[in-house]
């Protein structure tokens, strides 16, 4: 019958005790022989144990009550994504409204919440593609589009890798996602005629072999060129600072003074930690002006540093066997919006997971996403909480269908 | 359905390949590049130097020096070099003014700032400095440095101070490359022209490791020079504004003002009392700063333009004007005969001159100052008519000189006195009052410079302001000369001219104290009832030429008496002098 799995509960336990003694360390400075350290570490505590009450109040709750919560908690979600426009800038953006206690981000909500509206909408029997695809856009754009504006790149492209994982999990066929991919390997390829041609050749080598009407490939030729004839103009229209802002998002190490600077700083605090690392709340690269993100963002070079290739190995590996845990079961669940929403929710965990530690050993742009479970945030460790808690009861309900 | 089945398979290949790539760059970064990231987080060789600029220097007309740099010393520590942090905090608590809990402050919330120098004190007597400096072998994370603060050579209100940058402007203005250690222009010019003189910041990029070897982690090489801040030349006289500073009544406050009527350049600008502007640069005491903010007569408060007061009989040209140029009087018309006074409905309005000057034109009310010539005026107009007319003049209004802050003054609307007196207040009364330029209405001395300055021009309004340009330039670029016209045409204008030099020059003038037998001096006198003291602020305001110089000035001092008598002769004194100056 009902069986919880404690294992995956357990490899959470450990990302975030993780977590706490990461945070305590990076919100810990040496002067000399002197610690000081600020409460961070607290306050993460008492988040994940409100995040314990809340999911295991969701996990008591049936499916199919929440199931009714679902689109009034999107459009809760998307006129907080308004509001928040208003709100006052924090650190050159605005993603917070504040409350008080702490200050609430409403696009970690929207993330859950759209991803559970889409997966219900697409789950519907009797579904055409082009239903799939016009729906999932449209509920995906929106929220897409205010975090965006915040703005908040990091986040709005978590909601995209989302949206085309959910669309290559969902049933439809391979060309409409390929026609949606494409568009823009186009634009990336615009910028060598030689790449485009072998790009293009190797597109409707696979748009035949999928035995697709001639016509339908002929459009999809026409509509990839058209985007490769664009991008240029665009790219000209574009002034010289705007230009530059995409180029240095591209390659950070353009703008050593700015965002160039963070990574590398964040390399070597990393780099130097070698195999055994420097020991807990023995870093000396963390304390360092350019990273006020240290228990956020960059927390990752915190744990490099600290604990070396030894801590950062154990840290992967315990977020591989939760996630491959997750992953291995997601066959077994039968109900179509189930398997959609745990695929859509391992997604953006695990594109999470990529950005931030590739931006902090400086194979990605830096685009300020968390950790999850492991960097200090109280939104995002709410909805990552809860959002694991409803894979799990998904995972647990599963007999009931069986 | 079954499709569903191949999926997570998919999804499997895709995690495993996620984290084998982020394996094995992390390998990559600890094991094998470990040793080359490890020599440099120990050396710390990649950094950023901030080379910060030279602000420019401030000069009068002549190129005399008004604001200068100087060097001070002053002590840094380097949080990231503290070995025992005891003992260091110890070491500058024992030789400077600090107590340990300000120092442990100061280190606390630069936590985060490891590697950059924190100022810890300013200032530092040359003595102090060879005494410390035998100890400072023992305290690495302290070092010395000798950079510039400003010198202010003489107190004055225009030019305004620089200070430290505080947490909020540093907020605000980091994007902008302040550093936590620089210097702002906090009022004055100084603030108003802080893009000019503060420069460029340049910036420079060290990666090179001990044997001198480029590390080359960036491929550009974007080293920046820095640009120093360009030296501005005033339109001010410092003979002329030392001259004034020394001439101004003791224990007296008030504004003086003297401007070239071709140009609109300020040649003297005192505001007293003042305040000594190097105090900010060195180390100010809370005492220092108490005593400044608390002290009664408000040296910080530059009068001549954050200062609003009624303008009294000054104001009286407006009156006549507005009559002269709505024709309804001409230069023969005598209104109601002065008998000391005049009733209006069951008040009776006093003339300052109780015996009464019988009936009188306008060129004799303006040249004995006659108040119930005005208070009849003011039957003729309605309020909205005064106020537009006295705005068309550059009054009651900003003049958009060239520091901040300025503010516009006051003039009453039937809005504000029913918002302020109820629904049914009456008009008429508070209407007689500002006829004479009392009651609400209130001016800035600036304000009143300008107007007769205009006035001195034949009607050409032009803006004050202070810069004539920047020392690199041979022609201003940063001042747009801003030219009005006021709405008075020239026939009124050569009568109204005519009234203020009788005022000054002919017998029973109220303002002949001013007069010279070298230099024509037009003028007018005000005694402004207020409710800041017993006695009345005295004005006189108005131009004197000779030969090619004009100049237009107010004299303006609270709570002193009355303007023929206090404010003029001191006038009278200042046109001398500059006159005497222009000769020699």
């Amino acid at each position: 019958m009902r069986e919880f799995d404690w294992v995956t509960l357990l490899l959470l336990v450990m990302l975030l005790t993780c977590g706490i003694i990461t945070i305590y360390s990076a919100s810990t400075t040496k002067t000399g022989n002197d610690f000081q350290t600020d409460n961070y570490y607290l306050k993460q505590i008492i988040w994940i144990i409100i995040a314990f009450i809340i999911t295991f109040l969701i996990i008591r709750t049936p499916y199919s009550v929440i199931e009714i919560m679902i689109p009034p908690a999107y459009i809760i979600s998307i006129m907080l994504l308004i509001i928040v426009l208003f709100m006052p800038e924090i650190k050159g953006s605005q993603r917070w409204i504040p409350l008080g206690l702490f200050n609430f981000q409403p696009s970690e909500l929207a993330k859950l919440t759209t991803i559970l509206l889409v997966t219900k909408l697409i789950s519907k029997p009797h579904i055409t593609n082009w239903q799939i695809i016009s729906r999932s856009f449209i509920i995906f754009l929106i929220p897409i589009i205010l975090i965006f504006l915040e703005p908040d790149l990091g986040t709005s492209l978590c909601l995209i890798v989302s949206f085309f994982v959910i669309l290559i999990a969902s049933d439809i066929s391979a060309f409409y996602i390929i026609l949606i991919i494409s568009p823009l390997i186009s634009i990336i390829a615009s910028f060598s005629l030689i790449i485009f041609i072998i790009y293009i050749l190797i597109l409707i080598y696979i748009l035949f072999k999928t035995n697709l009407d001639k016509i339908i490939i002929g459009f999809a030729v026409v509509l990839n060129t058209f985007f490769f004839l664009i991008t240029p103009f665009i790219w000209n229209s574009l002034k010289e600072y705007q230009q530059n802002r995409i180029l240095t998002f591209i390659d950070p190490m353009r703008d050593p003074f700015g965002a160039g600077y963070q990574i590398i700083q964040s390399r070597i605090a990393i780099g130097s930690g070698g195999f055994w690392g420097k020991g807990f709340l023995m870093g000396t690269q963390k304390n360092l002006n350019f990273l006020p993100e240290h228990h956020t963002d960059f927390i990752f070079s915190v744990i490099g540093e600290e604990f070396g290739f030894l801590g950062c190995t154990i840290i992967l590996l315990i977020y591989f066997l939760f996630l491959y845990r997750i992953v291995r079961k997601i066959n077994m669940l039968k109900r179509k919006e189930f398997r959609f929403a745990a695929i859509g929710i391992l997604a953006y965990l695990t594109f999470q997971i990529f950005i931030n530690i590739g931006m902090n050993i400086g194979i990605v742009p830096t685009t300020g996403i968390p950790l999850p479970f492991i960097s200090y945030g109280g939104s995002n460790l709410l909805i990552n909480i809860l959002a694991i808690g409803l894979v799990l009861k998904f995972l647990n309900e599963r007999s009931i269908f069986e | 359905m079954y499709s569903g089945q191949q999926k997570p398979l998919l999804l499997n290949y895709a995690l495993i390949g996620v984290f084998l790539i982020l394996f094995l760059s992390i390998f990559n970064l600890q094991i094998i590049e470990s040793t080359k990231y490890t020599t440099i987080a120990e050396k710390n060789f990649v950094r950023i130097k901030t080379l910060f600029p030279i602000r420019g220097e401030i000069y009068d007309r002549k190129y005399r020096a008004i604001v200068l740099n100087k060097p001070s010393y002053n002590l840094y520590i380097s949080l990231n070099k503290i070995q025992d942090k005891k003992q260091v905090t110890e070491f500058i608590s024992q030789n400077f003014d600090l107590s340990l809990d300000e120092i442990n402050k100061i280190i606390y919330d630069n936590r985060f700032r490891l590697y950059k120098d924190v100022l810890v004190v300013q200032n530092i007597s040359f003595g102090k400095m060879v005494k410390i400096s035998e100890q400072m072998n023992y305290y690495p994370s302290l070092s010395l440095k000798s950079e510039k603060i400003r010198n202010y050579l003489y107190n004055n209100h225009f030019a305004g101070y620089t200070g430290r940058i505080n947490e909020n402007e540093y907020t605000k203005y980091k994007e902008q490359g302040y550093s936590i250690n620089s210097y702002i222009g906090k009022s004055g010019l100084e603030k108003y022209y802080e893009d000019l003189l503060r420069g460029k910041n340049g910036y420079q990029l060290l990666q090179v490791d001990a044997s001198g070897k480029n590390l080359q982690f960036f491929k550009h090489n974007l080293d920046e020079p820095p640009v120093n801040g360009v030296s501005l030349i005033l339109t001010i006289d410092n003979d002329l504004q030392y001259y004034i500073s020394s001439i101004f009544p003791k224990e007296k406050n008030g504004a003086i003002v003297v401007m070239d009527v071709k140009t609109g350049g300020i040649l003297a600008y005192v505001s007293k009392p003042d305040f000594n502007q190097n105090i900010f640069s060195e180390n100010l005491t809370t005492k220092q700063w108490n005593d400044i903010i608390n002290d009664p007569a408000k040296p910080m408060l530059d009068r001549i333009i954050h200062g609003t007061y009624p303008p009294a009989s000054v104001f009286k040209l407006i009156m006549a004007t507005l009559a002269l140029e709505d024709e309804v009087i001409n230069e023969k018309t005598k209104l109601t005969r002065c008998e000391g006074g005049m009733w209006f409905g069951n008040r009776y309005f006093k003339c300052w001159w109780e015996k009464g000057h019988g009936r009188l034109n306008v060129l004799d009310a303006i040249k004995y100052s006659c108040d119930v010539f005005f208070y009849d005026l003011s039957t003729q107009f309605s309020l909205e008519q005064i106020n537009n007319f006295t705005k068309e003049n550059m009054l009651t209004i900003r003049t958009g000189v060239d520091l901040p802050g300025e503010r516009n003054g006051f003039f009453p609307t039937r809005k504000w006195y029913k918002d302020n007196y109820g629904k049914y207040v009456g008009i008429i009364g508070h209407k007689v009052n500002l006829a004479i330029g009392q009651g609400e209405v209130l001016v800035t001395p600036l304000q009143i410079c300008a107007y007769y300055a205009a006035l001195g021009n034949n009607g050409k309004w032009l803006k004050p302001h202070l810069l004539t340009k920047t020392i690199t330039d041979t022609e201003s670029n940063y001042i747009q000369p801003e030219i009005k016209q006021l709405p008075v045409s020239q026939k009124n204008m050569a009568l109204i001219q005519q009234s203020l030099f009788n005022a000054v020059n002919e017998s029973y003038g109220t303002g002949v104290a001013a007069s010279l037998s070298s230099v024509s001096v037009f003028g007018k006198t005000g005694s402004a009832e207020n409710h800041m003291g017993k006695k009345t602020h005295s004005w006189f305001a108005g131009y004197a030429r000779q030969d090619e110089f004009e100049i237009a000035f107010v004299v303006f001092l609270e709570n002193a008496g009355h303007g023929g008598s206090i404010s003029a002769p001191i006038a009278r004194k200042i046109i001398q002098y500059y006159y005497n100056l222009e000769k020699s």
